[in-house]
């Protein structure tokens, strides 16, 4: 089965039926995204198909239909990183760091549809990915940043 | 009868055989042939299911938020993850329904049958229109909403059946696994119902 992952494509010898975030995880050895749940609902495992967040554990790879994912690994280029990440970075997000690819992947959604958000955009786009470090009010800042940084670029 | 609707009356099989679908009948009564006391009756049960949280729960009226009922939330509370449907009716101002809950043609690793996991069909998930408002409405406000063009989708009453065949996240509703209580009745039965409610003329207790 062929899929396309950051940007490359990839040949995997699986079951239609296997989670993508299996085959990310096991089969290619990206291990950005993070198994927490595996029944959407903590968001650890969040990737991009075609630029929508989507909980990776919860598509089959058989149902991507051709859609392209990407992961934290393929955020952004190779020598730069993304802005949201900049923003983790410059307000300290992460304190354990399980959630924040998850995190961050659905931060980078939200800002791709809506760049400049509210407190309550930003709450209720985030309120599916868990943080059992309680780093809400960080998250909620860095996101805030992100896209005033988005919106100079 | 209303709506014209024997312009397309007949046998209507349905044609959608999809995995996460039930393949259902749509075959009218006579014209003439059902009473409104019988469509009162049919029309009793019909509000049985429109009521059922399976049902009505994403039927929120001017609210965006869903709701969620089953063995594990004692009873009926705001969706998780402060999830707000808004205008488009699935998250896209947000976050999608389709984040968690997935599109897919197979329930592949039997997700519907786990009480906390993600339902999913063969469809997007979304709440249904404003204007299909159920949730906490009386069998009256129901009655009156679901015959009414301007606040059913334009639909007549074959209309409403073949809704009830295509639109495979209705379906879940009969089989929502996970220990959720389904709809009541079942598919084939609530669709023989509101064509029995249908060739009466639509009648509402109210009336």
């Amino acid at each position: 089965m062929k899929l396309t992952v950051n940007g490359e494509e990839y040949d995997v010898d699986v079951t239609p039926d296997m989670p993508l975030l299996w085959v990310l995880r096991d089969e290619l050895g990206i291990t950005g995204p993070k198994y927490g749940c595996g029944i959407a609902q903590c968001g650890s495992c969040t990737v991009h198909v075609d630029g929508s967040a989507v909980r990776s554990c919860q598509l089959a790879v058989g149902d991507l239909a051709g859609g392209a994912v990407t992961t934290i690994e393929g955020l952004s280029a190779p020598d730069a990183l993304h802005e949201v990440q900049q923003a983790w970075i410059d307000h300290q997000v992460a304190q354990c760091g399980y959630c924040q690819s998850g995190q961050i992947m659905q931060a980078a959604a939200l800002l791709d549809l809506n760049p400049s958000p509210t407190d309550n955009d930003i709450d209720a786009a985030m309120s599916g990915n868990l943080c059992r470090c309680g780093t809400y009010p960080r998250i909620r800042a860095a996101v805030k940043a992100a896209a005033v940084k988005l919106q100079e670029v | 009868m209303r709506f014209g609707i024997f312009l397309l009356a007949g046998l209507i099989a349905a044609d959608d055989a999809s995995a996460a679908g039930e393949t259902i009948v749509i075959d009218p009564p006579a014209e003439g042939s059902v009473s409104v006391a019988q469509g009162l009756e049919a029309w009793g049960r019909i509000f049985e299911v429109t009521s059922h949280p399976r049902c009505s729960n994403c039927h929120t009226g001017p609210s965006d938020r869903p709701m969620w009922s089953g063995p594990s939330y004692g009873r009926t509370r705001v969706h998780g993850m402060n999830i707000q449907a808004g205008e488009s009716r699935m998250g896209i101002e947000h976050l999608q329904c389709s984040t968690c809950h997935t599109t897919k043609d197979t329930d592949w690793d039997n997700a519907n049958a786990k009480p906390h996991s993600a339902p999913r069909v063969a469809m997007d998930w979304a709440l249904a229109p404003p204007e299909a408002h159920w949730f906490g409405q009386s069998s009256e406000q129901i009655c009156a909403q679901l015959r009414d063009p301007s606040l059913n989708g334009d639909r007549d009453m074959l209309e409403l059946a073949e809704h009830l065949d295509h639109d495979l996240i209705l379906h879940w509703a009969w089989t929502p696994g996970g220990g959720r209580e389904p709809a009541p009745y079942d598919l084939q039965s609530h669709v023989n119902d509101l064509l029995e409610w249908g060739t009466a003329g639509m009648p509402c207790p109210q009336d």
